[in-house]
């Protein structure tokens, strides 16, 4: 194709891209005037309550803390071809090794010990309930996307009975909710804003991951078995171990999104302490294509319209799972556009 | 009446809410589409079904209200995943959450309202059978479409020239272009035929099993759906089959707790997801060859 046609194509394909989002957006503030709010003044009202005041900007941040790391953990599979829907039960499975790691010991050690080991607890949780799905597909060929999505609703109902039941907070206000953790064990501010050290945490893990995906054998391995595993059989890559390794890695980056959530923010264990963000990073991952970089790009932003969700019904009055609408629409603007260009955010 | 008896009971009956959208998901994977989108789809069933029966009075109503808005969830999935070569998890996932976000906003004004349930039938002279009769013979009308629809799945794609093609669309699309069908259209259809179906199972749920509309209600019925499909092998006597354990278990459940036993309710809710998942992965190994073949490709993108 010339050159010059190859341009305006494009241009076509940007033409297209921004109607397909306006679209999307558009459609979303016929929903909001279908349920009475006002179709253009839900823009402002979702900009200023997430990211143009300090405090909510920082609430945003925070909570874009278990989006992104439990985006990751689909990202990293997904590039060996896996399918891994589990980053809710990921997230809680982390949240609630922590708990139990940090509770027992929070005040008895000093805070960076308990932080190291609600840390390695978390992790472990998670790349054992996610390696569990990745074990079951590597050995019995069992479908991981299906698996992932059933440990989900194990693990919720196993953190509601602990919470319930086994950890419930004898002092409690009679809230279902677990022992808060103790000052020491929580995870350090930063510079005294209500941001703690998980954020840096987390852009460092995504650092890495996007390291280790770029620049190493195991990442470029990965790559070859997600685009063509007969290939990687042939040449003699262990095609399984990567697979396994890929789902162990993914789960711990989710678990300790878990950790990092609860001893950083939450501080106590509750029912809908992942407020579905495990789903929502499902998501994110797919809008940033499982590239590191743009999937937290997407993490912060989800983070910030799932957030938005509580101005929506303050200020306008509205239910806040409408932002559910918006996530999906925004998910499906590349999914509508995938014919033509598999690019980022076209 | 014993524990026993009220679990099978009350397993046929939940079972069906599985049962309906597992036998609309075979349809769809037949013909080589996963619909994760079923969760959704038998939400917006579920919810469409509960406000039309509870505005208008009339159940049956609301029950074609809740086939009607499955039917376009499976269109918003078909049109992405047939038109657009979307990926199918990603757009399913999408359709689930759009669901649960409308859902959920359009039925806050339905929450705590009351709509006219579908009645009991108990069925001539079958339902007086020993054992058997109380079991199978006394529900409500749903429950025994779901008995009939699966023996018309069946029939339709083992036995007709529609299943025939339907189910050539889902091992060689292309073939099936090179005979002059259309295979496009073919999905599409099937789609929007099992998301209806779904629908119905979502309708089940509220104005059948349960008897009202909240938040989220399905509880992931739907991704179980999509299971029992792999778990049956696509098969319409195996889906039956994982359908109906998945209803035991879930009712089996509710009975424990109602005859005292000392086991955490939670812990309990959590054995329907994991049979499912015990269950699924026993059969995993000699089921994968049976998948239909454009169906692999989009589940498991190749790898081992």
């Amino acid at each position: 194709m010339p050159a010059r046609l190859r341009r305006f194509d494009g241009w076509r394909r940007l033409c297209a891209a921004l109607l397909v989002y306006l679209g999307a957006l558009a459609l979303f503030s016929v929903v909001v005037a279908l349920k009475g709010g006002n179709p253009f003044s839900v823009w402002s009202t979702m900009v200023r309550s997430t990211v143009l005041a300090g405090p909510t900007l920082q609430e945003t941040l925070l909570r874009a803390v278990p989006i992104a790391l439990a985006a990751l953990a689909v990202a990293v599979p997904a590039r060996a071809g896996l399918v891994n829907v589990g980053g809710e039960g990921q997230l809680i499975v982390g949240a609630v090794a922590a708990t139990g790691a940090g509770v027992a010991i929070g005040a008895s050690v000093p805070g960076p010990v308990s932080w190291l080991v609600m840390a390695v607890a978390g992790a472990g949780a998670g790349a054992a309930w996610a390696g569990l799905a990745g074990l079951l597909r590597t050995a019995l060929g069992a479908n991981e996307a299906v698996t992932t999505l059933l440990l989900n609703f194990v693990a919720n109902d196993i953190m509601l009975y602990l919470i319930y039941q086994l950890w419930k907070d004898p002092k409690g206000s009679g809230q279902p909710e677990s022992r808060p953790l103790v000052h020491a064990a929580q995870l350090p501010r930063l510079w005294g804003s209500q941001l703690n050290i998980a954020v840096l945490v987390t852009v460092a893990v995504a650092a890495a991951m996007w390291w280790l995906l770029r620049h190493t054998g195991w990442g470029f391995a990965l790559r070859v078995v997600g685009g063509n595993p007969e290939a990687a059989r042939r040449s003699g890559l262990p095609v399984r171990r990567l697979l396994l390794s890929s789902m162990l890695v993914g789960g711990a980056l989710a678990g300790l999104g878990g950790m990092l959530n609860f001893a950083g923010l939450e501080l106590r264990l509750r029912p809908d302490i992942t407020l579905s963000f495990g789903y929502i990073a499902f998501l994110a991952s797919w809008l940033g294509r499982h590239q590191p970089v743009k999937v937290v790009g997407a993490a912060l932003l989800f983070s910030a319209i799932a957030l938005s969700g509580n101005g929506l019904q303050l200020t306008d009055g509205l239910d806040g799972s409408i932002v559910d609408v918006l996530l999906a629409l925004i998910v499906a603007a590349p999914l509508v556009l995938t014919k033509r260009r598999r690019g980022a955010f076209l | 009446m014993n524990g026993v008896q009220q679990a099978l009971i009350g397993g046929i009956e939940g079972g069906t809410a599985i049962l309906l959208p597992a036998l609309g998901e075979l349809v769809g994977q037949r013909a080589g589409v996963v619909n994760l989108g079923t969760e959704g789809c038998m939400l917006a069933g579920a919810l469409a079904a509960f406000a039309v029966a509870a505005v208008t009075g009339d159940t049956w109503l609301g029950v074609g209200a809740g086939l009607l808005a499955g039917a376009a969830c499976g269109l918003f999935h078909a049109w992405l995943v047939v038109r657009r070569r979307a990926d199918q998890l990603a757009s399913g996932l999408v359709v689930w959450f759009a669901a649960l976000g409308i859902t959920s906003v359009f039925g806050t004004g339905y929450i705590g309202r009351t709509a006219t349930p579908l009645a009991t039938l108990s069925v001539p002279w079958l339902s007086h059978l020993p054992a058997v009769g109380p079991i199978l013979f006394r529900h409500d009308a749903l429950v025994y479409a779901g008995y009939v629809l699966v023996g018309a799945v069946w029939f339709v794609l083992f036995r007709t020239r529609v299943g025939l093609v339907l189910r050539a669309v889902g091992e060689r699309p292309a073939v099936v272009a090179a005979a002059g069908g259309h295979p496009q259209l073919v999905q599409m259809t099937a789609v929007i035929v099992g998301a209806g179906i779904a629908g119905v199972g979502g309708a089940q749920l509220s104005v059948g099993y349960v008897g009202n509309w909240f938040n989220d209600m399905t509880n992931g019925y739907g991704f179980v759906a999509v299971a029992v499909v792999l778990f049956a092998c696509w098969r319409p006597a195996g889906v039956l089959a994982g359908s109906y354990l998945f209803g035991v278990a879930l009712a089996a459940a509710s009975v424990l707790q109602a005859h005292g036993v000392a086991v955490n309710q939670y812990l309990l809710d959590a054995l329907p997801y994991a049979i499912t998942l015990v269950a699924l992965v026993v059969v995993a190994r000699r089921g994968g060859a049976k998948a239909p073949e454009a169906l692999t490709a989009a589940l498991t993108n190749g790898a081992a």
